[in-house]
């Protein structure tokens, strides 16, 4: 857990830092929305808002809604309680104006067996309102994009699993939307067609679309996402930045020491004052445990002061902040997968 | 627009998922053999029974054709890919509909001129030819046009595509002949006008409720 904690701080730290949206527009807004299926309660008064070019990464375990909140974004679930509203327009009243702004990337959506990848191009460009023209276009761009233009006279059937999840990706960029709503894009996906299918997605941010990326797993949004909003049980628990979520996460700092090889560590840092306890993690690297609600400066001090009475070879002095997954544990609580 | 895009779309489905070869080969080639084998229709004229025999077969292919693909399609989440798009939930019903229908009628007239041309080898030209099939043609054409909105109706309700078929088998040949019944009872109703009433009438109903059951359904 620690060693993955220490990781996940590395990966923050190379994150590309975004733009600066807090005066962007707001595009996407879910006002007290609830949505009941029978005697389950799937969404339970969820509100919240994504900006225009902002990538929304939308986390929690399975089952705890976040399909339901997409599905009634794109018009496949239409009796729900509450309002959404897309550009400032609610989007039950003129729905077709919304299909052009919104491309879906489903879930589980399959392909009729007897089309080919041209096909369900051809079809699905048509039927998003482009000519024949642009739809040739189109495809040709974006097979090129999704590296798929060997694919494209095949039956989708035959496709591998990496290849029809990118599939689903290119219908949805078909009619060039300005939000584009992805709906566990990465699950299933080997870890190479992990890497290729982020860099897609990262791409296609760049270019300044809207995205709201669902996933249960932290690290596939926290290095795209420009805010996260975790939800368990058909509720919003927290939504922020991946820095605001690390920094509102109170729990106690850990600094890790590292020293030369083969050479012993400091002693006596147990007994100083607001360290909790030590835990040695290899030979040579150890994490010390600070209590919660402390002046870490002052105990950096203290700790400093014991290194230059016993003269110890430190290579690295760390402090460790908790991980996003730390968060998203702490507010999902870990055992609902 | 999106009527026609998603309409000639399933006519291309049919055709790359070569059901229409086994359609329009399979159906008159079959009711040829009938004849030839059975003694008893051999001085009949093949056309006649040709029309007959396809029509009621055809009433059944068309509710498994359509119940069967439904299901398959839900179950697959196909339509959540068309109901993200400008499309109206009743143009892809609809295409559906008119989809098997006119793959249909194509096979029962290639059965039909099929079976024309081997009675005039064979037997001459039929007399009163055209009239009686013209009235054939109208109450096959009306009894699938029930058996398509029945198929669509246990496609819509139904989630396995065994219940489906099944369903189709039982319901869509037998109810389809109901359009008839009432000629044997009431004498001087003229069947063909009755089958034609009763044909547009029953089929539209069923496709209104079909197209309300399927406005309700969650993808």
């Amino acid at each position: 857990m620690i060693s993955m904690a220490l990781n996940r701080k590395k990966e923050i730290n190379i994150a590309p830092q975004k733009t600066d949206l807090s005066n962007g527009d707001t595009l996407i807004e879910f006002r007290n929305v609830s949505k009941k299926y029978k005697s389950l309660l799937a969404l339970d008064n969820i509100s919240f808002k994504i900006q225009k070019g902002e990538v929304f990464g939308y986390i929690g375990p399975n089952g705890a809604g976040k399909t339901t909140t997409i599905k009634i974004l794109v018009g496949l679930i239409r009796d729900y309680l509450g309002e959404v509203y897309v550009d400032g327009k609610n989007i039950t009243i003129n729905r077709d104006d919304f299909h052009h702004l919104i491309g879906y990337h489903p879930q589980e959506a399959g392909f009729q067996e007897w089309r080919t990848v041209d096909h369900a191009f051809r079809t699905f460009g048509r039927l998003s309102g482009l000519s024949k023209l642009q739809v040739e276009h189109r495809t040709n761009e974006i097979l090129n994009i999704l590296n798929l233009l060997d694919a494209r006279y095949k039956k989708i059937v035959h496709l591998s699993s990496g290849m029809f999840q990118k599939l689903r990706l290119g219908q949805a960029l078909l009619h060039e939307p300005e939000i584009l709503v992805l709906d566990e894009p990465l699950s299933g996906l080997d870890p190479s067609s992990r890497f290729q299918f982020k860099n897609i997605i990262k791409k296609l941010a760049k270019s300044g679309i809207t995205i709201l990326f669902s996933s249960h797993i932290l690290s596939d949004v926290q290095d795209i996402a420009d805010r996260i909003g975790i939800i368990n049980y058909g509720q919003i628990m927290k939504i922020g930045t991946p820095e605001d979520l690390q920094s509102s996460f109170n729990i106690g700092n850990i600094i890790q020491i590292e020293v030369a090889e083969n050479t012993a560590f400091c002693k006596g840092l147990e007994d100083l004052k607001n360290v909790e306890y030590i835990e040695k993690v290899r030979s040579n690297i150890q994490l010390i445990h600070l209590k919660s609600d402390i002046d870490v400066d002052l105990v950096i001090n203290l700790i400093l002061n014991k290194f230059i009475e016993q003269k110890c070879k430190i290579r690295n002095f760390n402090l460790v902040k908790p991980s996003l997954e730390d968060v998203y544990l702490k507010y999902v609580g870990g055992g609902t997968f | 627009m999106s009527f026609l895009l998603l309409f000639l779309d399933e006519l291309k489905g049919y055709a790359k998922s070569k059901v229409m070869i086994v359609l329009w080969f399979g159906l008159p080639l079959l009711s040829f053999l009938i004849h030839f084998i059975q003694p008893e229709t051999e001085d009949f004229p093949i056309s006649f029974l040709v029309v007959l025999l396809v029509a009621s077969i055809g009433g059944t292919l068309s509710a498994i054709m359509l119940s069967t693909s439904i299901v398959n399609e839900k179950n697959r989440h196909v339509y959540e890919l068309f109901l993200i798009r400008p499309v109206k939930r009743y143009n892809l019903l609809l295409a559906k509909f008119f989809a098997v229908f006119l793959c249909l009628i194509i096979a029962i007239l290639i059965s039909l001129i099929g079976g024309l041309l081997i009675d005039i080898i064979t037997i001459g030209f039929p007399e009163n030819y055209l009239n009686s099939i013209f009235d054939s043609l109208i109450i096959s054409m009306s009894s699938m046009a029930i058996t398509c909105s029945i198929g669509i109706f246990i496609g819509v309700l139904v989630s396995s595509v065994a219940v489906a078929a099944i369903l189709a088998v039982y319901l869509g040949g037998q109810l389809s002949s109901v359009i008839i019944l009432p000629t044997f009872f009431i004498p001087g109703l003229d069947p063909e006008m009755l089958a034609l009433i009763l044909g547009i009438s029953i089929s539209t109903i069923l496709m209104g409720i079909n197209i309300l059951l399927f406005n309700r359904m969650q993808f």
